[in-house]
């Protein structure tokens, strides 16, 4: 795969306060690619040095191989999708997706042809001479989605274009964003901190928090194997418990032992334990490898979201059978599902025990 | 409370302007429309168009035209430097210059008069370093200077306020697209401050057009504006009638001329946020995050 984008040792600081520390990022011709994390994590920072807004302290932005760290924005072939739509309030909805176009000295006859193709390319067509402020949000977004690629960018940089919308619109967007990524065929690189968003659309999810990677991967790889608590526990909801792999292949949780698919830790090292919650199934007592009285069950149509109290630890399972409140319960796994991760070493993969 | 007593807090304010808006209004066109003996005429009026009273027309439409685009020139450099202040020091430069403002109108020009006359404070600083001294006193770039002084606040505050409310993304926007900074003020800037910059030129125009206490103390009463001619028919020759008939024929001017100006204004509707879908007002979004 080639290359168009590379960030090497980038940091940046705002206020003396770290926000980005030391990363090193290599962005692929054509992919989908995602930078997922909590606020505050350095995911918008990131996107505005590619974009041309913050100059990072350290580091080099390579475009194509060339060196871009300093470039103004409106120099880099490469253009962003805000958050907040950012349409320029005096124009119309034409106007507004020719402004890039004009600036270029393009001619009229190409200008008014892209436009139209814009326009078709997000479904707005027939919507020319609109006003922003007389869009509502979604349309808001595809117009500035379509101001954006009809300059034929070679990277469109995304800040949580879907942010603002309510939960279904976002998901016909985001479908719609993966059709015109797939149309256009360009790199997108995508911010949210959204996991579902960033688990449907992308070809490959960086997850970052406190200003470095955690983990990057196929959608697949990051939910099915997390590499430290941190993923697990933004990627989707997960049991994360103390346990001790005894030797290969066996874990003790509460003092059970457990088999598990796991190599390669020390005997009798601590380790986190990962759990999805669909992974867990509800048995009779005394069969499963822990027993648990039941303390909630909620209904969220697909499935029931089940809490069971084993000693001090709350399981969460999702089942497609109901339980009954306040009964005993076994709980079984498959030696697959589970995932043993090291104990963090650094406080930077902790955040979740502050949340 | 019911719309008709919400109504009636308005009342005060109603009271007042046909107390001291309309009724004034009423007696100046009576009196503009009459001789002496109290007869109809026109030649109150028209009076605007003899010679002396029409130079002094054209010389307080050059004054405020002048003024006017002096202050606009003044106040774009100066608000987008202000934009890009921190908030803190950015209260502290509008302070700074609405300071001024606190000051009696007629002890600020009686300070300009001292600054400018002949033997005055900036020929004592001009000789000192050297250069000949500047005869600006009682002429028509000393009124210029007392104008500008006294309404280039007026300009700035609505235009700032104007470009103030840009949102930062959109001019990245404009960047983003390959505006350079020229294009962005010339295509986001500049569009967008129309509203702030029509509201100041109306402030100023209207005023530096009629004002007459200017001309008087900076002008040394040699330069006479419409004002001043206005204001001695009333005060000197107590002959009301032409003071009204000119002060209604300045007025019809003044009408005419800001119908240009806030046409659009009025014409203008707003659809105030046809929003459809979701929660459209996200919170201004954290730089760091």
């Amino acid at each position: 795969m080639d290359t168009i984008l590379e960030l090497q040792n980038i940091s940046k600081s705002f206020d003396g306060k770290p926000i980005i520390k030391e990363l090193n990022l290599e962005i692929y011709k054509n992919e989908f690619i995602t930078l997922l994390g909590p606020s505050g994590c350095g995911k918008s920072t990131l996107l505005r040095i590619i974009g041309g807004f913050e100059t990072p302290d350290t580091g080099r932005v390579l475009f194509d191989g060339k060196d871009i760290t300093n470039l103004s924005p409106d120099k880099r072939r490469l253009h962003t999708v805000f958050q907040k739509y950012s349409l320029f309030p005096h124009y119309d909805v034409a106007d507004n997706i020719a402004f890039g176009l004009k600036l270029k000295k393009k001619d009229k006859a190409y200008i008014e042809d892209k436009v139209q193709y814009a326009l078709r390319l997000v479904n707005m067509e027939g919507f020319e001479h609109r006003k922003p402020n007389s869009l509502s949000g979604g349309q808001q977004q595809r117009v500035a989605i379509a101001r954006a690629i009809v300059n034929e960018p070679e990277v469109l940089l995304l800040d949580e274009p879907l942010g603002a919308l309510d939960l279904k619109l976002r998901q016909e967007m985001q479908r719609e964003l993966m059709k015109i990524k797939k149309e256009v065929g360009i790199t997108f690189i995508y911010v949210t901190h959204d996991q579902s968003e960033a688990l449907t659309m992308s070809d490959r999810i960086i997850v970052m928090n406190q200003g470095i990677i955690q983990q990057m991967g196929d959608p697949k790889s990051i939910y099915d194997e997390p590499q430290n608590a941190f993923v697990a526990d933004f990627i989707g909801e997960s049991n994360i418990i103390d346990g001790i792999m005894l030797r290969d292949y066996l874990v003790q949780i509460q003092g059970v032992d457990i088999p598990c698919v796991d190599i390669g830790f020390k005997p009798n090292e601590k380790v986190d334990v990962v759990i999805r919650p669909e992974d867990l199934s509800i048995v009779e007592p005394g069969r499963g490898f822990t027993i648990g009285r039941v303390m909630e069950v909620i209904y969220q149509g697909a499935y029931y979201d089940i809490r069971v109290a084993c000693g001090d630890f709350e399981w969460a399972i999702q089942s497609n059978n109901p339980a009954m409140p306040g009964s005993m319960v076994g709980l079984s796994i498959l030696p697959e599902n589970i995932q043993i991760m090291h104990k963090p070493r650094s406080s930077d993969e902790q955040i979740i025990e502050k949340n | 409370m019911n719309r008709r007593n919400r109504e009636l807090l308005a009342s005060p304010y109603f009271i007042w302007s046909i107390g001291f808006t309309v009724i004034p209004l009423i007696v100046i066109l009576r009196y503009a429309f009459t001789t002496a003996g109290g007869t109809f005429t026109l030649e109150n009026i028209l009076a605007i168009g003899n010679a002396i009273n029409r130079k002094a027309f054209l010389f307080s439409l050059e004054i405020a035209l002048i003024c006017t685009l002096l202050c606009v020139l003044l106040a774009y450099p100066l608000v987008m430097v202000v934009r890009r202040l921190h908030i803190s020091r950015r209260a502290f430069m509008l302070f700074f210059l609405i300071l001024p403002m606190w000051m009696n109108f007629i002890l600020r020009l009686l300070a300009w008069q001292m600054i400018l006359s002949s033997n005055g404070i900036l020929n004592f600083i001009l000789q000192a370093i050297g250069l000949k001294p500047l005869d600006i006193a009682n002429t028509w770039a000393a009124i210029i200077i007392g104008v500008v002084y006294d309404y280039f606040p007026f300009m700035m505050l609505p235009i700032f306020n104007a470009i103030a409310d840009i949102e930062e993304d959109v001019i990245e926007a404009a960047k983003d697209l390959g505006a350079g900074p020229l294009t962005v003020f010339t295509k986001v800037i500049f569009p967008l401050s129309i509203p702030g910059l029509k509201s100041g030129i109306t402030i100023v125009f209207v005023p530096s057009m009629t004002s007459f206490v200017v001309a008087d103390i900076l002008g040394g009463g040699k330069l006479q504006l419409i004002g001043n001619i206005i204001e001695q028919e009333f005060t000197r020759s107590s002959n009301w009638n032409l003071g009204s008939g000119l002060s209604v024929a300045l007025m019809v001017f003044v009408f005419i001329s800001m119908a240009f100006t806030i046409k659009d204004d009025v014409v203008r509707e707003e659809p105030e946020l046809a929003r459809v879908e979701g929660s459209d007002k996200p919170d201004r979004r954290e730089r760091a995050a």
